[in-house]
């Protein structure tokens, strides 16, 4: 179980840049074996909460545990997926895959079979000694997933990771990863822009506001699993469609108020109908 | 989402105790403070100048000054006339030798970048002229033209002209295809395309060679002299060599990297305000 | 056909002919310029441009008869020793620059300033400590090179993305599997930029401290022929410092191919 409460950070600006409050006050928390799916438009401070439960860098107030644990660094329970793949280019799929444990100073022959093993989870079986320059975008990302599920850690965080994909690779994993999912059920925080995928993956969507970055709402998602075996029938489902209409309700309104807040002429009549989320709410002020 | 790299100069590594390792800041990409830019390096030239010292004392010898007598003809030497009649005559060389790079390698360059067929039979004697020691040319020279001005010219020309001209091809290769092919399709005949595309294309490029040549002019100058002519800054090098004035040498050697630096940095802030988004040529 | 080409300029042609003929043109150029080379240089008689006929006969008399093996030997011996201190502190004190930045900032002047400043004119310095001989030489050879190793390879080590970094943070590595694991590898392509750059100037660093100093090496056998007027002798052992620069640059090739093929394709070459 991962909790986050109160947690404020400001970026200071250097020189006479005025300082950046990505984040004040948000409080959420996550179940385990949850696959939540954090939404919300640039600047909102998702990537910076993700790093954050990463451990990469510090809140300025509140705090975040994990299993109780207070995060105060990197560690072997969160493991990261990155929208750029980050992989080393000069070492092969299964070298790359073995990454982690490589660092955890796991032998070499045990590190590679456990690899193998990854590898063959994300399906590039037979790809094990090609170059990250060797292959696709889709396949790169399958290795960055293969690689942070190796060292089986309790957490998976996962910055936007099919954002650079194109729209049918994109598909393509997100079917994947619901497989893989489906027979790990690792607890996922998975940042997205895209309310489609939000719906579809996740178990509950956490919506973000920005400028400062808080939670604004939370709309847990009922839809049945497993969802992988029929992607089309579930995005096409009633449900679905009216919970990403009203994802996407929250998401406009915001925007409209951004610009209201931006724009001191506006007297406020443009604003968007507000709908009441379903469910439990947390989030903040 | 960048912005957490510029989180470095709030973070401090607190206290915070915990199993692994703690919020390192993140702070490869930036550089000290202005003011430690300025005392690093000086705290490493107070270092230099201790073991300068020290070595020299040590060492004993004739032939080897130390930090303190090498200042002190520096001193003296900035006030002596000897000094600006070599550098001027020096440099006259070098100003004479550089335009003459510039003329004759900008226009080379630009065509050999424009017309391949040229470039291809160019290719191989610039490769060796890029990788034969000039100096070594020096007899050539000397035999060619003498002993001279114009052998202190022409020195300084090749040792220009190679780096201009490569700079200036590289501009006008690097020119994106589809902006030629665009300015074709409108009808543009080879004059304009020149005027219009190829020519401020290859600005930023051009400027590098020009500045590189400059640092290359510089040391063709000195060579020429240390080998060969005896005149000018390398004459007094090699007079005060053999007057066992080993003070008076180093501080020569000293003025002549000055001026190298004073001159480099003079053109770099002047290819500053003609194309701002050039980065400092090092080499 | 030719003009065409000519006038088609920068558009590139099918590749594989327009490589073919491109290796047919250099060679073609070569060609044509021996064939100028020995027809003025017989016709004209200026002392310092013998005919290539006569460069070549004496080249290969320089080779065969091994006259110019001992001055070889010697050259060589210098440029290895060297090129090799050169590497060593270059790359070691490049790395340093590269990670801290505090190194980074005292020593940047500094750096900077002799790789701008014309390295012979330091020649009579490493003269007045070492005297005559191989030390002088090798410290020129060192002055010459090291600079620009350190220069690369501190850019080098900055240039490694941040996305890499983090990453590898992200797994909770320690400073020094980074930077064995990531730092290292990543940075090692322009390492192998500014290798290059510092073979080519070590070889010149070698020929003028041995002229400078003139009394062992290819250079002393430049500054020989000097003094004879013979121009012959003269490019004829350029022509064998040439090959010696090209030998090692291909040489540096080779590695930098073995090591760093991973890279993607539009990354590759200087």
């Amino acid at each position: 179980m991962i909790r986050i409460s109160g947690v404020s950070k400001t970026f200071s600006g250097r020189g006479d840049l005025l300082d950046v409050p990505a984040l004040r006050g948000v409080n959420l928390t996550v179940g385990d074996n949850e696959f939540l799916t954090v939404l919300g438009p640039s600047g909102c401070g998702k990537t910076t909460l993700l790093r954050m439960i990463a451990g990469l860098i510090p809140p300025d107030e509140g705090s975040i545990t994990v299993n109780d644990e207070p995060v105060t660094g990197p560690g072997p329970d969160r493991a990261m997926v990155f929208q750029a793949f980050s992989l080393l280019p000069w070492r092969n799929v299964l070298e790359n895959v073995a990454f982690g444990l490589q660092v955890r100073g796991v032998a070499k022959a045990e590190r590679e079979d456990r690899a193998r093993r990854f590898v063959q989870l994300v399906g590039l079986a037979g790809f094990e000694q090609r170059l990250p320059r060797e292959l696709s975008g889709g396949m790169q990302q399958r290795v960055g997933l293969a690689r942070a599920l190796a060292v089986e850690p309790t957490v998976l965080l996962m910055d936007e990771p099919f954002g650079a994909l194109d729209e049918q690779t994109r598909r393509l994993l997100q079917e994947q990863l619901l497989r893989i999912w489906e027979e790990t059920r690792t607890t996922v925080i998975f940042i997205t822009h895209s309310m489609e995928e939000a719906v579809l993956l996740g178990d509950r969507v956490a919506i973000m506001r920005p400028r400062p970055g808080v939670i604004d709402d939370i709309v847990p998602v009922p839809l049945e699993r497993p969802r992988s075996t029929n992607v089309d029938r579930v995005e096409r489902s009633a449900e679905f469609v009216s919970i990403t209409s009203l994802l996407w309700e929250r998401l406009r309104d915001m925007q409209v108020e951004l610009d209201r807040r931006e724009d001191p002429a506006d007297d406020g009549s443009r604003r968007g109908t507000s709908l009441a989320a379903l469910g439990g709410k947390e989030g903040g002020e | 989402m960048k912005s957490a790299a510029s989180e470095a100069t709030s973070l401090d590594s607190s206290g915070r105790s915990g199993a692994g390792r703690s919020f390192r800041p993140q702070s490869r990409r930036l550089s000290v403070p202005r003011a430690d830019a300025v005392l690093y390096p000086l705290a490493t030239l107070v270092v230099i100048a201790v073991v300068w010292e020290v070595g020299a004392v040590a060492a004993d010898s004739l032939l080897i000054p130390t930090f303190t007598e090498t200042v002190t003809a520096l001193g003296a030497l900035i006030f002596n006339p000897r000094l600006w009649e070599a550098l001027a005559i020096s440099n006259q060389a070098l100003i004479v030798g550089f335009t003459i790079a510039l003329f004759v390698g900008i226009p080379l360059g630009l065509a050999l970048g424009r017309y391949r067929g040229l470039a291809a039979v160019a290719n191989p004697y610039l490769t060796i002229l890029l990788t034969v020691p000039m100096a070594g040319m020096i007899p050539l020279l000397v035999m060619s033209v003498g002993i001279g001005f114009e052998a202190r010219v022409l020195m300084v020309f090749l040792f220009t002209v190679i780096v201009v001209i490569v700079n200036a091809r590289a501009g006008v290769r690097e020119v994106d295809p589809a902006l030629i092919e665009m300015a074709r399709s409108f009808g543009s005949g080879e004059l304009q395309l020149w005027r219009q595309i190829l020519l401020p294309a290859s600005v930023p490029a051009v400027m590098v060679g020009v500045r590189l040549g400059l640092s290359h002019a510089v040391t063709g100058m000195v060579i020429v002299e240390l080998l060969l002519v005896a005149a000018g800054i390398g004459h007094l090098i090699l007079e005060y060599q053999a007057f066992l004035q080993p003070g008076s040498l180093y501080a020569t050697v000293v003025v002549v990297v000055l001026e190298a630096l004073v001159l480099i940095s003079a053109a770099n802030r002047l290819a500053q305000r003609a194309a701002p988004w050039l980065e400092p040529a090092t080499r | 056909m030719t003009a065409i080409r000519l006038r088609a300029g920068g558009r590139p042609w099918r590749p594989g002919a327009w490589a073919g003929s491109v290796i047919k043109t250099g060679g073609f150029g070569l060609v044509i310029g021996l064939i100028v080379w020995e027809t003025l240089g017989q016709t004209l008689r200026y002392t310092f441009l013998p005919p290539a006929s006569r460069v070549a006969g004496r080249l290969v008399d320089l080779v065969t008869s091994g006259q110019i093996l001992p001055a070889l030997a010697t050259s060589l011996t210098n440029l290895a020793l060297g090129f090799a201190i050169s590497l060593g502190f270059g790359i070691a004190i490049g790395l340093g620059m590269g990670v801290s930045r505090r190194l980074a900032a005292s020593l940047d002047p500094y750096v900077n300033a002799l790789l701008t400043a014309p390295s012979l004119v330091f020649a009579p310095i490493f003269f007045s400590i070492w005297g005559l001989g191989r030390q002088s030489i090798v410290a020129l050879i060192v002055t010459y090179s090291v600079f620009v190793v350190i220069v690369n390879t501190s850019a080098a080590v900055r240039a490694v993305s941040s996305d890499l970094h983090e990453m590898a943070r992200s797994f909770d590595t320690s400073a020094a599997q980074t930077f064995r694991w990531v730092t290292l590898p990543a940075a090692t392509p322009l390492i192998f930029t500014g290798i290059r750059v510092a073979a080519a100037r070590a070889v010149k660093g070698m020929i003028n401290g041995e002229m400078f100093i003139a009394l062992i090496g290819l250079g002393k056998m430049i500054q020989d022929a000097q003094h004879q007027l013979d121009a012959t002798t003269v490019i004829a052992v350029l022509s064998i410092v040439v090959a010696v620069a090209l030998l090692l640059i291909t040489a540096i090739d080779r590695i930098d191919m073995r090591l760093n093929g991973w890279l993607p394709r539009t990354e590759r070459g200087t």
